[in-house]
């Protein structure tokens, strides 16, 4: 008789150990909210979303400066509109497929398909963070260029830089933006890498069987 | 939901309320870690219960959503403490002790089990709990030759915990 063998003889008897609820502890405990990974992914995509439409809209709503300097930049305005709807229309693409990854997360799946639809909900939104990162640092990039090369104060400084003196600008306004890409990047890591970094291991536990 | 749909699901639960007991024994180890995922288990039970339609038995219907919610969707709370931690007897006990008192030799064989991983616990539950190797597979979402193959190896592994 080996291990587990001796451990299902006592395995069936064993419920003593336990308090065995009634109806009535039952019933409350229907009314508790979930803490399962899937929602709190959940309130991850919609805190997502949210933020970065907000980064998108906030300046140009509420800054007269800000819109009168995107219009000077696009000023053909069928470029902003054009952009503006493309921005929109990437962010309801997300929206779509975040809906439908979540709708196929069931609970009743066997194990394997589980986790394999938490990941790629998880990947949805990663890509929606790396769009959102890409956009932000040639923003940056282009941003820093137009006022090196329009803002009149930042012109009349420069003026009197060497070629040397210029590459180093340009050099550090890169370097500042890869920092800063950088830092969300790793934020973001963290994050998931806390949140699912047990649904990764048992993952890779039934992905190595199928070896 | 409606009332009636409510009642028939709080009475099947707490008449197979030993299945998630057990679950939730094989991947806690604390009282207030084990009322956590009791409470996970039953939300997800009760969020699924709408679309069971009874062409499985519900016992076989629970194994399946206590396992991914242990295994899944459970976020082991704060109060979880780390098997590391579990009180039980010596561990490393000599190999000519093995053979002692029956109660002795099953807590050297819970706390055994409670040193595998997810992957490992999910296997050995299916296993006391009589269930075929076709089931075993279909729950985990494995082949039934890999569910063996790995089944051999968890027994094996025991055997190593238990005789270092």
């Amino acid at each position: 008789m080996d291990e587990l063998d001796i451990l299902k003889k006592d395995w069936n008897k064993a419920n003593t150990d336990y308090k065995k609820l009634s109806v009535k502890d039952i019933y409350p405990l229907l009314q508790k909210k979930s803490s399962s990974i899937v929602k709190t992914l959940f309130y991850i995509s919609i805190a997502e979303l949210m933020f970065w439409i907000l980064i998108n809209s906030i300046p140009y709503f509420y800054s007269d400066e800000y819109r009168q300097k995107l219009e000077i930049i696009y000023s053909n305005e069928y470029v902003l509109t054009g952009i503006t709807f493309l921005t929109y229309g990437i962010i309801l693409l997300f929206i779509y497929l975040l809906y439908n990854s979540y709708k196929s997360i069931s609970v009743t799946d066997n194990a394997k398909n589980l986790m394999k639809s938490i990941i790629k909900t998880r990947n949805i939104i990663k890509c929606y963070v790396i769009y959102n990162l890409v956009i932000a640092g040639v923003s940056l990039i282009f941003g820093f260029y137009h006022a090196l090369n329009n803002d009149p104060n930042i012109a009349s400084q420069i003026e009197n830089f060497s070629s040397k003196e210029l590459a180093i600008a340009y050099a550090i306004m890169i370097i500042c933006t890869v920092i800063f890409i950088l830092i969300v990047y790793l934020f973001y890591k963290i994050i998931y890498g806390f949140l699912l970094k047990r649904l990764n291991k048992n993952y890779n536990e039934l992905e190595k069987l199928e070896v | 939901m409606n009332k009636e749909l409510e009642h028939s699901f709080v009475e099947l639960l707490e008449k197979h309320q030993n299945i998630v007991h057990k679950v939730c024994r094989l991947y806690t180890n604390n009282y207030d870690a084990h009322n956590d995922l009791f409470q996970e288990i039953t939300i997800q039970l009760w969020k699924a219960y709408p679309k069971f339609r009874g062409d499985s038995k519900f016992s076989t219907w629970m194994y399946r959503v206590g396992l991914n919610t242990a295994i899944t969707l459970y976020r082991k709370s704060k109060r979880t403490i780390n098997t590391q931690d579990f009180e039980g007897v010596e561990f490393k006990i000599k190999s000519e002790d093995y053979d002692d008192t029956e109660e002795q030799q099953l807590k050297i064989l819970y706390k055994a089990v409670h040193e595998l991983n997810d992957i490992e616990k999910a296997l050995v539950f299916l296993y006391l709990e009589d269930k075929d190797y076709r089931e075993i597979s279909e729950t985990l979402g494995i082949s039934e030759v890999n569910a063996r193959v790995k089944m051999n190896r968890v027994k094996t592994k025991l055997k190593t915990i238990l005789n270092p």
